[in-house]
């Protein structure tokens, strides 16, 4: 099952309340925020009424909040080799 | 002879017009308000087509779709599109060329720098160095040992082993940030201290209000110094990277 990726690249701002209800309806509350929905025509339709303001790619799977969160974040660049006193411990 | 010539000369003048003029004519022309360009009956049919020429070109392109070249990649799959603002790290592990021949030169040569990146930051750092870092890291307490696994620059005073340049994501491909192996180099800090700074007050007002509110903080942040820096030398890295 593939899944809509809608990315909201400009505001609705000053656009009639019909274009913005559409994007209330999406989820789509500001920019650059990217939700997921199943292909299906209504939503297919609510997208071509907002088409000049997103933007579509077709996934095959939808990623939630926290997966999003987690693909942004860099990585860590250390991890803990020694912990504080271990140093000593074949000496005890 | 030149009269011979000029009667033949005046049979060929006669012979162009050989038509009397239009008013002698009889009228043989219907008189008609269509166009007789429009008459599709007396016109030939590859005249009438002649508009609408379609090439063989054209045709053949038609009867084939356009086909790509069997070396050319595969189109992206739509499960390799995650999150526009995703970021992909890559540890480039090949040993090319350049560093086959420089990294025995850099290794060689004492006191490198490195440019680590903690949490996608980068710190330009030496042996020695003590580094306050800008936050409290959490689940350490003074006196681990870190290991530093992710570098973009390791350089000495006259050579410098750099990874690529990251690539700017967009809406088709994720960012894309490029680091050393971690195996070319052993870089260790030691957590020294936590420290802190002096208590910040900001004082909130509200407007014809005498009350004035005190909003007290106070940050935390590790310091870490950096006990250990190392490049591998060529033959070191190759048996690691053979293994």
């Amino acid at each position: 099952m593939s899944y809509f990726r809608i990315t909201l690249m400009r505001s609705g701002i000053g656009l009639p309340q019909k274009t913005q209800g559409v994007l209330k309806a999406l989820g789509l509350r500001k920019r650059m925020t990217t939700v997921y929905y199943p292909v299906s025509q209504s939503v297919a339709g609510q997208i071509l009424r907002i088409k000049e303001l997103v933007d579509v790619k077709e996934v095959s799977a939808p990623m939630t909040k926290e997966q999003m969160r987690a693909s942004r974040r860099p990585d860590p660049g250390y991890y803990i080799e020694q912990k504080a006193g271990e140093a000593m411990w074949g000496y005890k | 002879m030149a009269l011979l010539t000029r009667t033949a000369r005046r049979a060929l003048l006669e012979t162009r017009f050989p038509l009397p003029p239009a008013f002698l004519l009889p009228l043989r022309a219907h008189i008609t308000t269509v166009s007789h360009n429009l008459e599709t009956d007396n016109v030939p049919e590859p005249l009438i087509r002649s508009g609408q020429h379609i090439s063989q070109d054209l045709k053949d392109k038609v009867q084939s779709p356009p086909q790509l070249p069997s070396d050319a990649p595969p189109p992206a799959s739509p499960a390799s599109r995650p999150s526009p603002h995703a970021r992909d790290s890559i540890i480039s592990t090949t040993i090319t060329p350049t560093i086959r021949a420089l990294l025995p030169l850099l290794a060689t040569q004492p006191t490198h720098y490195i440019t680590i990146h903690i949490h996608g930051r980068p710190y330009l750092l030496t042996q020695g160095d003590t580094l306050r870092l800008p936050f409290q890291m959490p689940h350490v307490r003074p006196g681990d040992v870190l290991r530093m696994n992710r570098a973009t620059h390791i350089g000495s005073r006259d050579y410098t082993l750099k990874a690529p340049e990251p690539v700017k994501g967009n809406a088709d491909h994720v960012k894309k940030v490029y680091y050393l192996d971690e195996r070319l180099f052993t870089c260790r800090a030691r957590v020294i201290a936590v420290e802190t700074e002096p208590v910040r007050v900001e004082e909130k007002t509200k407007r014809r209000q005498r009350h004035v509110k005190h909003v007290y903080s106070k940050m935390y942040f590790t310091v870490l110094r950096i006990s250990e820096l190392e490049v591998k030398g060529l033959e070191e890295y190759e048996a690691l990277v053979g293994e």
